[in-house]
């Protein structure tokens, strides 16, 4: 469970990033969080992966208080996340394999854990064939998958996703936000951070609309489409933001009933610590 | 964190990885370290030049040809009683004259051998043990009878003393200048190679890597270089020496004195200092330049 208490962010130079937010994300729930730029999204996940404290209120992930941690345990708390970037943070010059064992490598986890991990990792992102490519030799659609294996690599308990289809085709964000919420459906928590409204409609998930640093929006369908029309009557007026050209995802949300590149959409088993025999090292 | 096989691997990697900023930050090591060991050993020779000099101090004290072999003696006593004296002793002057024929040209050296006598006055060799008091002893020899002339070279000694004063400041001063350079270049080529892994540095941010184990390939990278270009300075002043030895023998033997340093007797200490120089500098560049270099990034906060 995430939960935001009163928490108000203002950075050194004056900018007032967040004010009064009050959330609750439980644990297995999947949550968009959409705004304009400059509404405070990047604060809001910011401060949730404890590369910023509020400066007022408090956060608490889990069982951790993130305004009281240590700053020695930061590190052991990240373990707990998956993160994914708009820019895939792929490394160039690592294979995918090694760019997914990097992150398990860092925490010092043991080689043989490693070579069982990756593979399984990939094999649910689709990726077994690529393992051995470089990321400039994979699409942003592969590449994001690359990003994502790479945070499911440590059994992340959340995964907090940064515009994650900011940099892939239409029919690749699709499948994206349908491998996220395959993930969810076996219990990870996802939060994903998006500006395209469009893609958000097609699924039927709890969305947070922020502006200017405020919660405006916090629920289902009906009030989501009420939100995001008050943000464009904002946008208009204000003319910070521009609604992006609507992408016709109906013909994915369609497939997705009859998938052609996915046969199963059951939801993705993850094994919480693949070890086939021998338990955790 | 047992990984330290791992850290170290990649240390190398990194190295590998990027080839041209190792070659560059060994490069610039070694130059900076070649220089502090070219000062060093020129210090070394200088100072053993200068001892050898002031150990060879003497007054020589010749006897009027006149004087009798009384006098003689009675001159020897005088000496010895005189304060600050270590050692009187007497110059032979058969082997002397001989070596002086020696020198000579052919002809010349049949005319004088067909001389009788000797012509060389009969000569004491006066050790000083206070250097401080040379003059002194000097005026109060020259005081004595029975003499012909004092023969000293104080002006030779007290020169000979400023200038290993100024070589050994401007050494020293030169030395430090040098590693200050080495530290700040090294920091900076590590500042570089930081930055040209900082989207490796905020992955592994992202992913929970302590602090720590960020630090450690670049402190493996530092070492390495380090050892590498103390190695390389090492056997790179050996050379020069060796190379550069005899020309400066030479030019110091003319000036009355055959001290020859070996680089051997030095190696071993120059090469625990190039190497200890080359891994602090490596260690302490990479640790403030990680540290700086976070924090301006501002993924995480540094301290842990």
């Amino acid at each position: 469970m995430i939960k935001f208490e009163n928490v108000s962010k203002k950075y050194d130079n004056g900018t007032h990033a967040l004010k009064d937010i009050n959330l609750t994300i439980d644990k297995g729930e999947f949550v968009f969080v959409v705004g304009s730029s400059g509404a405070g999204k990047s604060t809001f996940l910011k401060l949730m992966m404890r590369e910023e404290v509020p400066s007022t209120g408090s956060i608490t992930v889990e069982d951790t208080d993130l305004t009281k941690i240590k700053k020695r345990d930061i590190p052991k708390f990240r373990r707990r996340l998956g993160i994914v970037f708009q820019d895939f943070r792929l490394i160039p010059n690592m294979t995918v394999f090694d760019n997914v064992a990097f992150a398990m490598r860092v925490i010092g986890t043991k080689e043989k854990k490693i070579r069982r991990r990756v593979p399984y990792v990939l094999s649910l992102m689709g990726l077994n064939e690529k393992a051995r490519n470089y990321p400039q030799e994979l699409s942003g659609g592969e590449q994001q998958r690359v990003a994502l294996a790479r945070a499911l690599a440590n059994n992340a308990e959340i995964i907090i996703a940064d515009e994650p289809t900011g940099n892939v085709d239409p029919q690749m964000s699709y499948e994206i936000v349908d491998l996220l919420m395959r993930l969810n459906e076996s219990g990870t928590t996802v939060i994903m951070v998006t500006h395209e409204h469009s893609l958000v409609r097609c699924f039927d998930k709890r969305v947070i609309i922020l502006d200017k640093g405020t919660v405006v929006s916090d629920g289902g369908a009906l009030i989501r489409e009420a939100a995001t029309s008050h943000i464009n009557a904002v946008s208009e007026v204000s003319n910070e933001y521009v609604v992006p050209p609507e992408e016709d995802y109906s013909a994915y949300t369609q497939s997705r009933q009859t998938p052609e590149s996915q046969e199963d959409s059951e939801p993705l088993e993850i094994q919480e610590d693949f070890s086939v025999a021998g338990g955790d090292e | 964190m047992g990984n330290l096989g791992y850290l170290t691997k990649e240390g190398f990697r990194n190295l590998k990885v990027n080839k041209l900023m190792s070659v560059a930050s060994v490069t610039v090591l070694f130059s900076c370290l070649m220089l502090i060991g070219i000062a060093f050993m020129l210090l070394v020779n200088i100072e053993a030049f200068i001892s050898g000099i002031e150990s060879e101090n003497v007054i020589m004290v010749y006897v009027d040809m006149e004087a009798t072999d009384v006098d003689y003696i009675k001159l020897g006593n005088d000496l010895r009683s005189l304060d600050n004296v270590a050692a009187v002793e007497n110059v032979d002057k058969e082997p002397a004259y001989e070596e002086i024929l020696s020198e000579l040209d052919e002809g010349l050296r049949t005319y004088l051998s067909g001389l009788e006598e000797n012509p060389l006055p009969d000569a004491y060799r006066v050790t000083v043990s206070d250097m401080s008091k040379f003059n002194d002893v000097v005026n109060e020899i020259k005081h004595l009878s029975s003499i012909e002339r004092v023969y000293e070279n104080s002006t030779l000694a007290s020169q000979l003393e400023g200038i290993r004063n100024s070589v050994t400041y401007i050494s020293l001063g030169m030395i430090a200048l040098l590693l200050v350079v080495s530290l700040f270049i090294i920091s900076n080529t590590i500042k570089v190679t930081m930055f040209s892994r900082r989207l490796e540095i905020s992955i592994m941010k992202s992913v929970g890597a302590t602090n720590s184990f960020i630090r450690w390939p670049f402190m493996i990278e530092g070492i390495t270089i380090g050892i590498i270009a103390g190695l390389l300075a090492s056997a790179a002043v050996w050379g020069i020496y060796e190379f550069g030895l005899s020309s400066l023998t030479t030019m110091l033997s003319g000036l009355g004195t055959g001290v020859q340093v070996e680089f051997i007797d030095y190696a071993p200490y120059l090469l625990a200092a190039f190497i200890g120089i080359g891994v602090f500098t490596a260690v302490f560049g990479s640790a403030t330049s990680i540290r700086k270099y976070l924090k301006e990034r501002k993924f995480v906060e540094l301290e842990d």
